[in-house]
Formats: C-alpha cells, sequence, structure tokens
C-alpha cells in the first residue's frame, strides 16, 4: 500500500506549512516566489539543489600591535580565501584551529540565513543529527568542514552511499576511536552506534556479539595528517596489518552471516562494503530511517496508525529504491506531499528548534546583513546566529552526545524539550535581541568597510511589503500571518491593534493619519507620527511574546 | 482532572499575573516559614558509564586485575584506602570523598545494576531515570512519580501556600525523564541563577483550540507561567545572604558541577522548598585515554573522578557550614560501568554493575555489598555481577529518606524492590508531612469577587478545628482578623469589608490547624 497522496487544497496555509518545514521560516517573498506554483511543482523545486556553497574562508588575523595582520597567522592563505585546502601548520596549533572552527561556524549559520529556497539547508542539518560528530570532541577544522560538505553532498542522495562515506569520513573516525580501532585492540564504539544510531535503531534483535564482530571488520582504517613529516589535509587510509583478517561470523539475526575476512590493501574497502550490504539488507533501517524522518519534518510521536500508514509505506518505499542515486529525494517527494504531511494532527504542532526560531525570524524580518563587500562584518554578523541558536539550547556540532539532539528521539517528549524553563527565557530573549539590538561590529577590523557597522531590523521596510499596512486591521493580520503558526481570532487581533497601533484609541484613522504623515516624511514634526517606528517594535514585540510563534 | 486535560483546556487564569508579583513579597517570604524536616534529594548524574573498578579498587583482587586490566590500572600504593575496610580504596583523585568517608558522611553501594542490563547510553540511561525493566518503556521517571505522588495536584493550583516553589529544580542542563511524569515535567530547569526570566510581555490569548496544535501551544503557555510564575522565588532565595564556602572554580576539575551544586546550596539556604535537585557530570565515556599511559593515576577518569570529588565534598562542607547538612542527602548515579578487561586504546568498553556513592549527614556510612570479583577465565565478554537492584536503592531513599510507606513506594517504583539499609530511617519515626503536602493545591479558600471595590466575599473550607482568617496588606501588616474560632468541617463564606482602607494588593490568609493558604486580593478605587 502505497503512501496516500495529498489532493486536497493548495492555498497560502498550505504552502506555509510546507514552508516552514523545509524551510527555515517562511516570510513573504517565499510566498511570493511560489505562488501559483502546484504543489507537485512546489516539491519539485524545493528537493532540486544547484551547485553547492562555495567553500568558508579566511576572516581571522592578528594584532601584534600595529593593527589587525591577516599574514600573523595562518599565513599561507591570504585573507578571503579558502583554508581548506591548505594544511596547518602545527606550529601554529591550537590557534589556527580555533580561528578555522570560528570561520566554519560562522560560513555555516551564513548558509543557513542566505539560503536558497531548497531542502538543502535543512537536509543537511537532518543528517548532521543523525549522524553528529561534537566539534569539540573532533576540534579539527578540516575534519568538520569536510564531513560537513559530505552530508551535504549526500543530502538527497543514497543512504548507503552516505552510510559509506560518513563510516571512513576523518570525523566519525576520529569522534567515535575508530581510527584506533585495530586487530590488537577491537574498539567497538563506532560499530554500536553504526548499528544502533546511524542505521538498524536500538533494540531490533542484533547481539552484542555482533557489535563486537562489526567492531573486528572495521579494524584497520586511520587517519594520516603527514607525510613524511610534512604536515597535509587529514585523510582516511587503510593499514592491512592493523585489520582483523578473520572471518567474521554474525548471529541469527543477521542470518548468520559470514564475512570472509580479508588481508591486503583491498580488505577493508571489501569487508566495510560486505558489512553494509548486510544490515542495509535488513528492512528494520528503512523503518527507522523513515521514523527519524518522520520526527525531523512531521511530528513527535508515531502512533500505530502512523507506523501503518505513513512509516511502513515510506519505508517500502526507501527500500524500492535503495540502489537510486537519489534515493533520499524519491522518499522526501513522497513523504512532501502525503496525504498525512498536511493533515490537521500534525500541522503547527511542533516546538521550532532553536535553529528554525532564530533563522526562522531572522528571515521573516528580513534581517539587513552585510553583504560580501564586507566579508568580516559577514562573517562577525554570522557568527553571532551561531552564537544565539547555541545560547537557545541548540550550539550546531555540538550536540549532548551521539545521539544528535534529545527532541528528535527522546520518548515521549520529543520536540516539547526544546522549550522548558530554562531555554523559554533564552528564546524570548534571543528574539528580542533580533528585535530590539541587531548586530554590531567593532572598529578593530582589518577591512576598512567593516569597522562600527550596526546591522538593525526594518520594520517599516517589513509593514511596507504587506498589501495595506495603512489600515491597521490589514497591518495586524498580515503581522501575524508572518509571525504567528496558527491563525489567532479577530477579537485578539482586534485587542492588538487598539493597544498598540491605536494606542488605546477608538478609530482606524488614528494610526492611518499618523503612518501616512511619517512615510511621507520620516522627519515628521507630528509627534504621534514621530511614534510610529516605536509603535511597531511595540508591536512586534508584543507578538514575539506569544506562545504562536513556538509553533512550526 | 487529568493533567493532559489541563494542559490542554485549562485556562490560566488560576496563575495569573498577580500572583507573580505577590510571591515577591515581604509578607509571603515571612509566611514560608521554613519546615527544617524538608527534606531533600540531590541527585548527581555521571553521563558516559562510570568504569567503577577504577573508582572503587578491590585491592585483595589486585593481582588478577592487573592482568585483565594492564592499561588502565591504577598502581597498587596510590590506591586510597578506606579506614576500617580492608581490600577496598578509592581511586587516588578523590581524596575529598575519602575525607567524607572517614567522617562518617559516605555511603557505598557496591555492584548496583539490574536483570538483562542495556549497553545503549541512551536505554540505559532511561532505564535508570524511569525505573523501568529491561523490556519496559515507561512514559514518567521514578522521580516524576514520587512527586506526583507527594503533589497529586500539581500543577493545578500551584504555587501554592504549601508549595510555593518548583517541586524539582533541574541545574545546568535540560529536564530528563527522571523528573517526567506523563508527559508533564514535574520540575523547572535554570542554567544559572542569574538568568532574567522574563515575563513574555505577550498579553492576550485565544482559548486552544482542539487540534493538536492547540495541545501543543497549551504547552508552551504553561511553560511560560512556569518560567514566570517560579522566576521571582528562585532569584529571591538566590539572593539571600548565606555565606558560603569555596568552591572548585575556573578551569579547576569538575568546576561546572560545583558551580551547579553551589547554585543547589543557594537555593536550600535561601529557603526553597524544593525537594529535588538533580545536576549533572559529563564524559565518563572512557573508551580510549582513560588513564595517562606512564601514569595510570593521571588522565581523563582521574580529572573526572577528582571534580566529582571536590564538587561533591565542597557542597558538602559548605552544607555543614550553613547548617543545613542534616536536610539533604546526595546520590550518585551513572548509566553503567564498565567493562573489566580494558582495551589498548587504553580505555574501556560498555560494561554492567557498578557502585553507587550516598552523601550526606544521614547516610549510613559504610560499604554495602562486597568487592566486585572477577570471575575466573575473565575474557573481554564478562561483565562484573549484580549485587543490587538500583531500584532498591530508589526504595531506601524513599522509605527513610521521604519517609514514604511501603505500599507507596511500590506505587512509585511500579513493583516491589527490597529497601536496602543505605539512611538513616530516624527521621522518618515521627514524620506525617504527606497529609499536608498531598491537600496543596486543594482550594480551600476563595474569594470573589476580586477585584472589587469595598466589600468582597471569602469562602473557606475547614476541616474541623479552629480556623483563623486574616487580611494582611501588602507590606507584611495585618489589617484584620476576620475570623479566630473552631469551625466544623464544611465550606462556608464571610463579607469583609475593606471600604476605608487605600485601593492595592491585600492578602487573605487562612489557618485551619496544619493546613494554610493564601489568596491575593485586588481593592479597587
Amino acid at each position: 500500500m502505497p503512501l496516500t497522496p495529498y489532493t486536497g487544497p493548495f492555498g497560502t496555509a498550505e504552502l506555509r506549512h510546507l514552508l516552514r518545514r523545509t524551510l527555515f521560516g517562511c516570510n513573504n517573498a517565499d510566498l511570493a516566489h511560489f505562488a501559483g506554483q502546484s504543489l507537485q511543482q512546489t516539491v519539485d523545486a524545493l528537493l532540486t539543489f544547484g551547485p553547492g556553497p562555495a567553500p568558508t574562508v579566511k576572516n581571522y588575523w592578528l594584532d601584534a600591535g600595529a593593527g589587525p595582520d591577516p599574514t600573523l597567522i595562518d599565513g599561507a592563505v591570504p585573507f578571503g580565501s579558502t583554508w581548506v585546502d591548505t594544511p596547518r601548520d602545527p606550529d601554529e596549533e591550537p590557534a589556527v584551529s580555533q580561528k578555522r572552527i570560528e570561520s566554519f561556524v560562522a560560513w555555516r549559520a551564513g548558509l543557513l540565513v542566505q539560503q536558497d529556497r531548497t531542502l538543502r539547508e535543512k537536509m543537511t542539518l537532518f543528517w548532521s543529527n543523525h549522524m553528529p560528530v561534537e566539534a569539540t570532541t573532533v576540534f579539527n577544522p578540516d575534519m568538520l568542514h569536510a564531513y560537513d560538505m559530505m552530508l551535504r553532498g549526500h543530502a538527497l542522495g543514497n543512504f548507503r552511499q552516505l552510510v559509506h562515506d560518513m563510516s571512513v569520513s576523518t570525523a566519525m573516525l576520529l569522534y567515535l576511536n575508530g581510527y584506533l580501532n585495530n586487530v590488537f585492540a577491537p574498539d567497538e564504539n563506532f560499530a554500536r552506534e553504526l548499528m544502533e544510531l546511524f542505521t538498524l535503531g536500538e533494540g531490533v534483535g542484533y547481539t552484542e556479539a555482533d557489535v563486537q564482530t562489526a567492531a573486528r571488520v572495521l579494524t584497520g582504517w586511520t587517519i594520516q595528517t603527514q607525510d613524511g613529516g610534512t604536515p597535509i589535509l587529514p585523510a582516511t587510509i587503510f593499514v592491512p596489518f592493523l585489520h582483523d583478517s578473520g572471518d567474521k561470523t554474525f548471529s541469527a539475526f543477521f542470518n548468520n552471516t559470514t564475512i570472509t575476512g580479508q588481508a591486503g590493501p583491498g580488505a577493508g574497502e571489501a569487508e566495510l562494503s560486505a558489512l553494509l550490504d548486510m544490515i542495509c539488507a535488513k528492512d528494520e533501517v528503512s523503518l527507522f530511517i523513515c521514523r527519524e524522518l518522520y520526527r525531523y519534518f512531521v511530528h513527535g510521536t508515531i502512533d500505530a496508525e502512523t507506523e501503518a500508514e505513513v512509516i511502513v509505506p515510506l519505508a517500502e518505499l526507501f527500500r524500492q529504491h535503495q540502489n537510486a542515486p537519489d534515493q533520499m529525494r524519491i522518499v522526501m517527494q513522497a513523504l512532501l506531499t502525503s496525504a498525512h504531511f498536511f493533515s490537521e494532527s500534525v500541522r503547527a504542532c511542533m516546538i521550532k528548534p532553536p535553529v528554525d526560531l532564530v533563522v526562522g525570524t531572522l528571515r521573516q524580518l528580513d534581517f539587513p546583513f552585510p553583504g560580501p563587500a564586507q566579508l568580516e562584518a559577514q562573517y562577525a554578523a554570522w557568527l553571532q546566529v551561531y552564537a544565539l541558536v547555541a545560547y537557545c539550547g541548540q550550539p550546531l556540532f555540538q550536540p549532548p552526545n551521539v545521539a544528535g539532539w534529545p527532541a528528535y528521539h527522546q520518548y515521549p517528549q520529543y520536540d516539547d524539550i526544546w522549550m522548558d524553563t530554562a531555554t523559554y527565557p533564552a528564546r524570548n530573549n534571543a528574539v528580542a535581541a533580533i528585535l530590539w539590538t541587531g548586530f554590531t561590529t567593532d572598529g578593530n577590523m582589518y577591512e576598512a568597510a567593516s569597522q562600527d557597522l550596526s546591522f538593525q531590523v526594518d520594520l517599516l521596510a517589513v509593514v511596507a511589503q504587506f498589501s495595506d499596512p495603512f489600515d491597521p486591521n490589514v497591518l495586524v493580520h498580515e503581522a501575524t500571518e508572518l509571525l504567528f503558526t496558527v491563525p489567532v481570532s479577530q477579537q485578539v487581533k482586534d485587542q492588538l491593534k487598539t493597544s498598540y497601533l491605536l494606542l488605546g484609541q477608538q478609530f482606524d484613522h488614528y494610526w492611518s493619519d499618523a503612518y501616512e504623515l511619517y512615510v511621507n516624511d520620516p522627519q515628521t514634526t507630528d509627534m504621534t507620527a514621530q511614534l510610529v517606528p516605536l509603535i511597531l517594535r511595540w508591536l512586534f514585540n508584543d507578538l514575539r511574546g506569544a506562545g504562536e510563534t513556538q509553533l512550526f | 482532572m487529568d493533567r493532559r486535560r489541563f494542559l490542554r483546556t485549562a485556562s490560566l487564569a488560576t496563575i495569573g499575573g498577580m500572583a507573580v508579583r505577590g510571591f515577591s513579597s515581604p509578607l509571603l517570604a515571612a509566611l514560608r516559614a521554613r519546615d527544617l524536616n524538608d527534606r531533600v534529594l540531590v541527585v548527581v548524574q555521571l553521563y558516559g558509564g562510570n568504569d567503577g573498578l577504577n573508582t572503587v579498587i578491590p585491592l585483595d583482587q589486585y593481582d588478577v586485575l592487573s592482568q585483565v586490566r594492564p592499561h588502565v590500572l591504577i598502581p597498587e600504593a596510590q590506591v586510597l584506602p578506606l579506614s576500617g575496610l580492608d581490600g577496598t580504596g578509592l581511586h587516588p583523585a578523590m581524596t575529598g570523598l575519602r575525607d567524607l568517608w572517614d567522617a562518617g558522611k559516605l555511603g557505598i553501594v557496591q555492584g548496583v545494576s539490574y536483570p538483562q542490563p542495556n549497553y545503549s547510553h541512551f536505554r540505559a540511561t532511561d532505564i535508570w531515570e524511569t525505573g523501568a525493566h529491561h523490556d519496559q518503556l515507561l512514559n514518567s521517571g521514578w522521580t516524576g512519580r514520587y512527586l506526583d505522588l507527594e503533589y497529586p495536584n500539581y500543577p493545578a493550583g500551584y504555587p501554592n501556600a504549601d508549595m510555593p516553589d518548583p517541586l524539582a529544580i533541574r541545574v545546568g542542563g535540560p529536564i530528563g525523564p527522571g523528573l517526567q511524569h506523563q508527559g508533564l515535567s514535574m520540575g523547572v530547569a535554570i542554567n544559572n541563577t542569574d538568568d532574567p526570566l522574563d515575563l513574555s510581555g505577550h498579553i492576550y490569548n485565544d482559548p486552544l483550540s482542539d487540534a493538536c496544535s492547540g495541545g501543543k501551544l497549551g504547552m508552551v503557555r504553561t511553560v511560560q507561567n512556569q518560567t514566570d510564575l517560579y522566576g521571582d522565588v528562585i532569584q529571591a532565595a538566590a539572593q539571600s545572604a548565606c555565606d558560603h564556602g569555596p568552591y572548585p572554580t575556573g578551569n579547576a576539575p569538575g568546576a561546572q558541577l560545583a558551580q551547579a551544586l553551589k547554585i543547589v546550596a543557594r537555593l536550600i539556604c535561601g529557603g526553597l522548598k524544593t525537594r529535588i535537585y538533580w545536576v549533572s557530570l559529563n564524559g565518563f565515556d572512557t573508551h580510549a585515554e582513560q588513564v595517562v599511559a606512564t601514569d595510570h593515576a593521571q588522565g581523563v577518569h582521574a580529572q573526572l573522578l577528582q571534580g566529582l570529588s571536590d564538587a561533591i565534598t565542597a557542597f558538602q562542607n559548605d552544607l555543614a557550614g550553613l547548617g543545613l547538612e542534616d536536610r539533604v542527602l546526595g546520590m550518585t548515579f551513572s548509566e553503567f560501568g564498565r567493562r573489566i578487561v580494558s582495551n589498548a586504546s587504553i580505555g574501556t568498553d560498555h560494561g554492567s554493575a557498578l557502585p553507587m556513592f550516598l552523601f550526606g549527614n544521614q547516610v549510613a556510612p559504610g560499604m554495602l555489598g562486597t568487592n566486585p570479583e572477577i570471575p575466573p577465565g575473565t575474557t573481554y565478554q564478562t561483565n562484573l555481577a549484580m549485587q543490587y537492584d538500583f531500584r532498591s536503592v530508589y526504595a531506601a531513599v524513599l522509605t527513610d529518606w521521604f519517609c514514604l510507606a511501603p505500599e507507596e513506594v511500590d506505587q512509585v517504583l511500579l513493583d516491589t524492590y527490597q529497601p536496602l539499609p543505605i539512611v538513616d530511617p530516624a527521621g522518618c519515626l515521627s514524620a506525617n508531612v504527606h497529609e499536608q503536602h498531598q491537600r496543596a493545591g486543594e482550594r480551600l479558600l476563595e474569594v470573589y469577587p476580586n477585584p472589587f471595590v469595598e466589600r468582597t466575599t471569602v469562602k473557606y473550607t475547614s476541616h474541623g478545628g479552629r480556623v483563623l482568617l486574616q487580611v494582611y496588606n501588602e507590606g507584611g501588616q495585618l489589617v484584620t482578623t476576620v475570623l479566630n474560632a473552631p469551625v466544623a468541617p464544611g465550606t462556608r463564606t464571610v463579607e469583609v469589608d475593606l471600604g476605608p482602607l487605600p485601593a492595592g494588593v491585600y492578602y487573605c490568609r487562612l489557618q485551619n490547624e496544619a493546613r494554610q493558604q493564601v489568596r491575593n486580593m485586588l481593592k479597587v478605587r
């Protein structure tokens, strides 16, 4: 039985729902972009990726007393050029690693706020949660960047290929001790998580012995960081004499499969391949991954009906296309066009993860970030975005552990975990900071163009995009549509209008007159009209405090 | 009313904005006379699975240990001996806990685990926090169920005069499954008592819809209100002038845990009636480089244990200095121990049974159980035998610390576990605080209309005995005594006239024997 496709109307409400779950927030320009397109056309566009992003660049310098000087640190890389192809000088460690990791996370946050209208960034973060590495454990910018690029490259690709490349990535080898796993001392850390967290799921029937046997299959892979004493970019290598060349026999769960022990330079790849074939042949993989997708994109709780009507057919599709190079695109296409995805039982019924709250708010309010001509300011602002998301409880690339964020796996709370009495004030403060404070750069910058800048939300520009900002009813209505995930009653909108736009007065023309005076002459001497920017800020400040902004 | 339904439909009118201001008033601070019998449990969670064999070291098996775990074994001469206990010692980094042992404030329970142990961090953590059987999935934690038993009306009608404070506080991390009860968090989480607890500022709310999003929105609003309601009491407690002892700070091992425990000490000293505090220390998953190859007494695990030991000792000494030692019991746990046989990554893989520490003045000092035995023919797969079920430790805490009756302990742990003799039961012999806690949230006192202009009606419930009804002003001065007489059980009304008094906030207080409640009154114009 295939997944039931959605055949109902595809209006603005449905488009908003689709975009909130696939992009970070949904703004008026996004709506305009997709206006008039069918669900199929919209989803196809969301799942069609252009070329990937340019790599992160050097935005750092040292100041030895004569002002900022990029040649004083990581000197082989010119300011503004990418560092990802240049090995680090061990004599400069850990300073260069710190700077590069900062550059990486800023760039990464930048990719979120300037995302194109595709699923790429959200899907990359999905994998980055599903198969996470912790930046402070890996603490290697080259590995972190390569890992992120690898996940992005396979975001809608073939699952087995993704697991393969993840297994031999330098970042994962380091993170879960795979690089120390050898015939003399098997380390089962990676093998366990490969089964438990990355492919099969915990408790489905594989045994402790299977974990230990898989660890033996994976022996011999390690990381090379220098060549004859010269530092090189970290590379994965297979060292035959560290590999366990004995036969590996698995439990009845894997049909007592024996992976024949091999020796020589091709042994690692051959046995890894056999291991992944054996694991991916289990239906549990498709079910587990489809549940993970569901909890990330649709809803936290999976009841028996959803399991039968959504997970099982989606998993069947996953298996049917398990050799397709775009397997995950096919699966996501089916999920995002399914009747279930648009049902009332899941709409607006998740707590926004911090990244959606912060990046979504920035996009909804058209936050004016610096452009490429102010590279240093741009990276500084992006780093602030990273910090805000982290402050709200989701430091990207630093999940609490190898299981990723609890909101995607912790029964029975799931996404509710994002919002507790510690994180709620942080979420509230973060959005307030975007609305009231914005970002500033300081005077000590290498680039003159980046010095002493201030970037603020322009609420007048935001409401100018509304259909009729002169009418306070329209303004309030469209502001709630923009920021709230569920509609509010006319009574609430009337209260907001009267309290803020009319300053407690009775007649709509108080707002219309003041707004008209102000937009015609921002230097107006009319005292009421001078209040217009502040009034908008009060209104938006109230809106941000509503529970309706916390859902998506 | 069932909790889920409350979350979905309850209007938050019962805990409106007025209460926020009310609870920071001098009057309520005075009314909240601290009951020194109120007992506190501090749970210290060690994430990652602690290597018990290198924590509490069975010296009597040193020979066999040196064969099976050569990569990580602590040099025999450096192991800290435990006075009065031959053949067992502590990791050399734990001088603090050794001192607590000497002072009779440390208990060790050996070989704690459960049947069919799980070796997955996440499932094993879940089992420890919920108290589930190996094949059982529970949607409530063991402390969550205890708090539900003690405060069955929560969250309806909370905070109230009996329990003005959070039932539980998680410091320095999110609330895990342990403090959940059927989808409801029984505690609040704080990272820092200086965090601003910002009132959202949003004024107008629609009623919740029946859709899925309506339930979710109700949850959001509940958190918003909890945040605001408890923000004041937490900050007030944190700011109270208690003279704290020194704690590890900066880059010292365990500084983060120490700072969390210091916050706990501040809040206890500041008068919170909170029953459970939950703190944690990360990093015990020592698959590789657990020790320094050239000096096994140094390394990651040594730093972790020193941090744990120093932080707990600082906390215990601080409590002693503050005169709070008799009210606080501490307990450490980790989701599992580690394998007997070490690996050549100079680490240890996931194992099963491990020791737990209990600390405090009321701990029955000593070691329960025996040194773990390294079985003959131990291989990489061999695990230590279980001596005690972890739920028997919980049963002991519930029985001898929180003074529950045996059937109540069963109700919390969802099965029968024998309590272990690890806490001095003397303090429970005369306890009857339950009735009071269980009545908390029952509304014995109503004021209507409210706000009012001159006169209003007070409706009160007597459980028999003397009833005292008083009105206080916002500054804590007694304005009038409405009633002070024996009243037969039942609900009655009495009219109160505040006509001559200025407009403002007043408090109506009911005392009926051990029960007392307070309601805000707002007199306008």
